[in-house]
């Protein structure tokens, strides 16, 4: 009992990023079908940003966010536009985009290396205060971050769900030509939604560069634990990407605790995380059109 | 069709109980007890969105059944011997005798002719990760028949790809007929192939009833169905409704015009 | 043997650019032919780089080298094939996005392992004791790391030979009809799932006795040997050359890995302090926008597409 409590804190105020991550990425999975690799990288470079705005301009964490997020974003519209686009209109298959994701992956991570230089790097934050909630301490900081994520995540999740752009964007996920139909513009929602996403993993890059380091493989050590929570979540909606990012992150605290060792708990979900695709993959085998 | 070839016994039974399949709620097949195969050739018609293509993939159990077995008598009904085809993967098939040719234009891209269609006559045994010096082997084997049929339909190069769309159609009855079918499915075989051709691809079939292969032919041009056809089956609303001689069916101009519009009796 | 011209780096840049051929002619078998996606190859190359390590290392064999050597690069590759049927059996049934997954994550829990099982593999630390199967006292350790490389070059072109013969064998025309559609293949009563599971088990063994090779020359393994550069190098080497063509393995493997560790590391003249942090960087660098690039203005590579119409010709034509 003590341990659940422990592993629901804990797990809640140090993985709550994930959510927010785990919503950018579902959301551009959703329209586009495309296992974006190169999302890892919103996620780092959004740590990197509010850490730059951080250390040169003084400013204060909260007031990053927004910098970081929409620098994160831009950098997302802009692989939009200079990669993504392009190969879509040259009829680049799934596989070969995958494998350019990958690439762009890469080419963001080293390049990153060459500007910020090869060591760790850390914000600037005053020490926070400790607050013991059901017997767990937490820092007042984190659980100041779990207050401000929940609010941007649970923003998101309502401008997707309720406003009349979010129904824009669903339509044109769900049936490109009907939306063009019906006088959505395909190319602004298009790039909305792959500023959204950047903006939604730049800002989860902040909250876990402020939590730990920021360091070249952040976004990557993150990535697949996003990929596996869409996967997962993602057929139940962003509702489901919600509740399964969070399961995951209490999840991963409470293995943790209870191995010992954080590297335990994340194999242990990789693995059971695998197997659950694996039996559903079989539960909906349908064979294809011959 | 000879009197003797089709009330011959043992011929190969395919037997559909209790089969349904929904598409979101809506019900696209509801067979109660359906037994096909008796005659050598049987035609299946009906209109559009009766069910008939998502039956013949039943059978496949490329499309999956809510509720329901299909059995193959291989021997015919009187036989023990009875294989569920609905517990088997597709792949199994094959394997049984039963083959479906396609609807829709199914081709590999990379392949050319010759591979196509050696791809189809390769034993299983050929295909595994240590046999790399095989090919001539597959070759000797089938070189010969695939010859005849390239022959007879008269297809371009065997060593290019197949370019148009009638000669991919072709190349798919011709993957069939190399399976060596025991209970032939066919889905709209001549669709989009010039009259010649039909000819041809109806020639083949007869003879490969005439061999002891039950046929099952979905096919929109009537011509078709009445000139091949032993038996017939009307399939609407996904149920068959229907089911008699082509005279028989050809008889009921009311149902028939009904669902197919008027100058098809 | 006098061994002065052959500089050591010179013989590292051959040795790298021979096993990454050997991982692209894999990769080859498995994306190139059969589409299926293997983004974790580092993942089978590591279990078969640590089995082998662990096992020469670790236990005490009644018997030397070369038998000692040659067991446990058996069981290393034994184990890496096990890894792979495991793997291809989760794998086989799922889209694209699901082997993404799925061989990522198997690299992921490879390099967690290696990292947490301290008393076998060594921890972070890394284990050393591993040795060329071979000792001729009058050698020095350049002549011994240039005969590895030989070695290493006979059994990668048995790789490639294999992989060559399979494009001219009734297996590999199933391998390219499931990889271009596999609803038809399996039609025509062909066991596509197995044939996948097969071939992943067998191309992820082979992976893994590269991994053994690959170990025994840098004789000390650390998890840091199991990065994603592994499967990088390999991907980007086929993918320039063709994934579709045996060649292009090799032919795109010189130009991405030999290009920069052959003529970058030896032949141009770069301050001594870039080859530290500046040049691996940029290799990585370089090695994405290369896949972007390549995919972007030619997807099949330098080497277009495969020529089944000319093989055909050759193998079958009047």
């Amino acid at each position: 009992m003590e341990l659940l409590g422990k592993a629901l804190v804990i797990g809640l105020t140090e993985h709550a990023p994930l959510v927010l991550a785990a919503l950018g990425f579902a959301l551009l999975y959703r329209l586009t079908g495309l296992m974006n690799v190169a999302y890892s990288e919103t996620v780092t470079l959004g740590a990197y940003f509010g850490m730059w705005v951080n250390t040169t301009f003084g400013w204060n964490f909260y007031a990053v966010l927004l910098p970081a997020g929409i620098l994160a974003g831009l950098v997302s519209v802009a692989t939009y536009f200079g990669i993504f686009r392009p190969a879509k209109r040259r009829n680049v298959g799934n596989l070969e985009l995958i494998i350019m994701s990958f690439g762009l992956s890469i080419f963001l991570r080293h390049g990153l290396q060459f500007i910020f230089g090869y060591p760790v790097r850390f914000y600037d934050v005053p020490p926070p205060d400790t607050i013991r909630i059901l017997g767990t301490g937490v820092s007042s900081f984190r659980l100041l971050g779990l207050v401000s994520l929940a609010v941007v995540a649970l923003a998101l999740y309502w401008f997707i769900q309720h406003s009349r752009l979010g129904l824009q964007i669903r339509a044109l996920a769900s049936d490109e030509n009907l939306a063009q139909a019906s006088g959505i513009r395909p190319l602004f929602v298009t790039v909305l939604i792959w500023f959204i996403a950047g903006v939604a993993g730049g800002m989860a890059g902040a909250f876990y560069g402020v939590g730990s380091a920021v360091k070249p493989l952040l976004g990557w050590q993150l990535f697949l634990f996003i990929l596996l929570v869409v996967l997962v979540g993602g057929t139940r909606g962003l509702g489901g990407v919600i509740v399964t990012g969070a399961c995951t992150g209490i999840a991963l605290a409470g293995l943790s605790l209870h191995f010992g060792q954080a590297l335990y708990a994340q194999l242990a979900l990789i693995t059971g995380f695998i197997l659950f695709l694996k039996w559903r993959s079989r539960r909906v085998a349908e064979t294809g059109k011959v | 069709m000879s009197e003797e070839a089709a009330t011959r016994p043992g011929r190969p039974v395919i037997r559909i109980q209790n089969a349904v399949k929904r598409f979101a709620g809506r019900v696209v097949v509801d067979i109660d007890d359906l037994v096909v195969g008796d005659r050598p050739i049987e035609g299946l018609i009906g209109p559009n969105g009766a069910g008939k293509t998502t039956l013949m993939r039943m059978v496949m159990h490329s499309t999956s059944l809510d509720q329901g077995t299909i059995t193959l008598y291989p021997q015919g009904q009187e036989n023990d011997r009875a294989v569920v085809l609905s517990d088997l993967p597709t792949y199994r098939m094959a394997r049984h005798g039963v083959v479906k040719s396609n609807q829709v234009i199914m081709d590999f891209e990379k392949l050319t002719i010759w591979d196509s269609l050696l791809l189809a006559s390769a034993a299983a045994k050929y295909e595994h990760p240590h046999r790399i010096f095989d090919e001539p082997a597959v070759f000797a084997e089938s070189a010969d028949e695939i010859h005849m049929y390239l022959k007879l339909f008269g297809l371009g190069d065997p060593c290019g790809f197949a370019s148009s769309a009638g000669d991919k159609k072709l190349l798919d009855i011709i993957r069939c007929v190399l399976l060596k079918p025991r209970f032939l499915l066919l889905d709209e075989p001549t669709a989009g192939l010039p009259d010649a051709t039909t000819e041809l691809v109806m020639g083949v079939v007869r003879s490969l009833a005439a061999r002891g292969t039950s046929v099952v032919i979905v096919e929109h041009d009537l011509d078709v169905i009445w000139n091949l056809s032993d038996e017939v089956h009307f399939m609407a609303e996904g149920k068959v409704i229907m089911k008699g001689t082509p005279e028989e069916i050809r008889a009921h101009h009311t149902v028939v015009e009904k669902y197919l519009g008027e100058g098809h009796v | 043997m006098n061994l002065d011209w052959l500089d050591a780096f010179l013989v590292y840049g051959f040795f790298a650019v021979v096993i990454f051929t050997g991982l692209a002619v894999l990769l080859h078998l498995q994306l190139g032919l059969t589409r299926i996606a293997n983004f974790g190859v580092v993942g089978f190359f590591g279990v078969g780089m640590y089995g082998f390590g662990i096992l020469y290392v670790r236990v005490d064999w009644p018997f030397g080298d070369p038998w000692q050597f040659l067991v446990c690069l058996a069981l290393g590759t034994l184990a890496a094939g096990l890894a792979g049927a495991v793997v291809g059996w989760l794998i086989s049934g799922m889209d694209t996005d699901g082997m993404l997954v799925g061989t990522l994550g198997f690299a992921t829990a490879v390099y967690i392992v290696a990292t947490t099982e301290k008393e076998v593999t060594g921890g972070a630390q890394g284990m050393g004791g591993l040795r060329f199967p071979y000792d001729f006292d009058s050698l020095s350790v350049k002549a011994h790391e240039a005969l590895w490389l030989l070695i290493a070059a006979v059994l990668v072109a048995l790789i490639f030979l294999y992989a060559w013969r399979v494009h001219r064998s009734p297996y590999g025309r199933l391998l390219i009809a499931i990889g271009s559609n596999e609803p038809l293949a399996r039609s025509l009563g062909k066991p596509t799932f197995r044939t996948k599971l097969w071939l992943f088990a067998i191309t992820s063994a082979g992976m893994g006795m590269l991994g053994a090779v690959y170990g025994v020359y840098e004789r000390f393994l650390r998890p840091t040997n199991l990065g994603v550069d592994i499967t990088l190098a390999a991907m980007v080497g086929l993918v320039l050359g063709g994934t579709a063509r045996v060649w292009g393995a090799l032919v795109g493997v010189v130009f991405t890995v030999g290009l920069f560790d052959i003529v970058v590391q030896s032949y141009l003249p770069l301050p001594r302090e870039w080859y530290q942090q500046t040049i691996p960087v940029l290799r990585e660098a370089v090695f994405g926008a290369a896949l972007i690039i390549m995919l972007l203005f030619r997807p099949l590579g330098m080497l277009g597409d495969m020529r089944r119409d000319k093989l055909m010709r050759r193998l079958h034509g009047e």
